[in-house]
């Protein structure tokens, strides 16, 4: 794979995955709150 | 975290919050995930439409869901209901929406009896050699040999399609008749967590095949140049529209299901980003298993891009007869993992039609599943005809291109110009939700997304008029499809001129 293709699926990967796993995150702290 | 499965106003309730997002995710992961994203990706730019991708997926899809998981949440109703009790004019709104969601589903789970028959003909790879005229000939018994000159002979039914899809209607039927908590959330709990295993295992067995560097180098090298076409910006649009189950009145029914205290925008974005996480992992395995056809062909991985029906029943097949070993199990894994991706969407295609119908005729759950799970199964009988390919292939285009897409465009309208219900929808999402819907989610909503829309109605309508789809003929274009577009927005007038009294009938 060349460079450029790579840097693009990182860039993909990166800024979904980051952004669910801050989501799912957000999500836990907020259940826990609630719980409390 | 749980709750009752009925509320005290009589109207159901997921069990937990959790289940009510799998359900979500499991509706916006379906068929065109797995082979849409991949070719759009590919004839857009590559690597480079990620940007507008993510674009489109911060000032559409996922305003969009926030938009209807407060609409579902704050109205408690179905889309016509919903949209009536915003303005009791635009009731016919939402049933154009389930109208055009119950005609999709018609033609959606015949292509689940595909996969299923494409399960059981993976022992052994029973396509043979030509997996092309296997599907064509052997299989749907196109009419023509899929020749667009065979469009109108219908044929009779194909009775080993019939069966297949009769078993995917029967547990499209099982599922919805067990109710929103035990049946839509326990299967979405079951069949999620096993996609998702599924389809790691197809992206590992994908990147590690001979030639797979090669096809994920064709399917994310940038072509930036690209990023000055505005077609390519209306099809990032539109891939994210379509995948993420917006306009079905889906997200509008789930949500009207939800318990009081329930984070919406963060519900919305944990599903609006599964999303997009599953296609591009799909996108992953695809285009290794493409680069490996290609480099065990002898061909450019150009030549072997294929999307939709094509690269699901024609190419998929020739690659799994190339693989080195396990041929019949992970032909089995493909087609099991389609069908999972396509059993929740389906299901939740027709749930809009479900609760409405309930709401507007004051029917038990059992009574709306039978009557609506009844009527499309016999409508799905005209996509088991030989000419059934034919037929779906042309409804599918226009009830996309101009149903979905105009009743996603008039939701819009509706709340942010019409009613002008987009500051009393903010502050509903933002009293429950962690992170709030700002200035960039009313501004994506008033402007942008209609915008965008607008001009994809007007680049599809375009470009229906000036070349003929497939070659096929012009009559066929507008009986079956311009024909499903206007019948269901007559479907939509009539519902809205029937008076009944909206009630939510009991569970108890």
């Amino acid at each position: 794979m060349g460079t450029s293709a790579i840097v693009m699926l990182l860039i993909g990967v990166v800024v979904v995955y980051g952004s669910l796993t801050a989501a799912v995150v957000n999500y836990i702290r907020a259940s826990r709150k609630d719980v409390s | 975290m749980t709750g009752s499965a009925v509320a005290a106003d009589g109207r159901e309730r997921w069990g937990s919050k959790v289940g009510f997002m799998l359900a979500a995710a499991g509706s916006a992961v379906g068929l065109g995930n797995i082979w849409r994203f991949p070719a759009v990706t590919y004839e857009n730019g590559g690597g480079a439409f990620i940007i507008p991708y993510l674009v489109a997926l911060v000032t559409a899809a996922l305003p969009i869901l926030m938009l209807e998981y407060g609409l579902g949440h704050r109205y408690r109703a179905g889309a016509p209901f919903t949209f009536r009790q915003i303005r009791r004019r635009w009731e016919w709104l939402g049933w154009w929406q389930t109208a055009v969601s119950f005609l999709v589903v018609t033609y959606y789970v015949t292509i689940l009896g595909w996969c299923l028959s494409y399960m059981v003909y993976s022992f052994g790879t029973q396509w043979g050699d030509d997996p092309a005229g296997f599907f064509i000939g052997s299989f749907l018994g196109t009419s023509a040999d899929g020749d667009p000159s065979g469009f109108w002979q219908f044929g009779g039914l194909q009775l080993k399609v019939l069966l297949a899809v009769a078993i995917a209607w029967l547990l499209v039927y099982a599922i919805l008749m067990r109710r929103v908590s035990k049946g839509i959330e326990l299967a979405a709990k079951v069949f999620m967590p096993l996609l998702v295993v599924l389809l790691l295992i197809i992206v590992i067995r994908g990147i590690t095949l001979p030639g797979a560097a090669v096809g994920l180098d064709v399917l994310f090298t940038p072509d930036f140049a690209a990023l000055g076409n505005p077609a390519v910006w209306i099809a990032a649009y539109g891939q994210v529209f379509f995948s993420t189950s917006i306009a079905f009145g889906t997200m509008i029914a789930y949500s009207s299901y939800l318990q009081r205290k329930t984070d919406l925008t963060n519900s919305a974005a944990v599903v609006g980003l599964s999303n997009s996480g599953f296609e591009i992992l799909a996108a992953v395995g695809v285009f290794s298993v493409l680069g490996f056809l290609a480099n065990a062909s002898g061909a450019q991985v150009t030549d072997v891009v294929e999307s939709g029906v094509g690269l699901a029943f024609i190419a998929f097949p020739a690659i799994i007869n190339e693989l080195p070993g396990l041929n019949s199990l992970f032909g089995v894994l493909f087609f099991g993992a389609l069908f999972i991706a396509g059993i929740t969407s389906a299901v939740s295609i027709l749930e809009p039609g479900i609760a409405a119908v309930r709401e507007k005729f004051s029917l038990s759950r059992p009574a709306a599943v039978t009557i609506l799970t009844g009527l499309a199964a016999l409508i799905s009988l005209l996509y088991v005809s030989k000419g059934g390919l034919f037929y779906l292939d042309t409804a599918d285009r226009f009830l996309n291109n101009f149903g979905l897409v105009l009743c996603g465009l008039g939701e819009i309208v509706l709340v942010g110009w019409v009613a002008r219900a987009l500051n009393g929808m903010q502050t509903h999402l933002n009293a429950t939700s962690y992170f709030k819907a700002g200035w960039w989610w009313k501004g994506s909503l008033l402007i942008i997304t209609p915008l965008l829309l607008g001009s994809m109605t007007v680049y599809n309508l375009y470009t229906e008029l000036t070349t003929r789809y497939e070659d096929y003929p012009l009559s066929g274009l507008i009986v079956i499809g311009w024909g499903a577009v206007v019948l269901s927005l007559a479907v939509a007038v009539l519902m809205q001129a029937v008076r009944k009294s909206h009630q939510i009938p009991s569970e108890g």
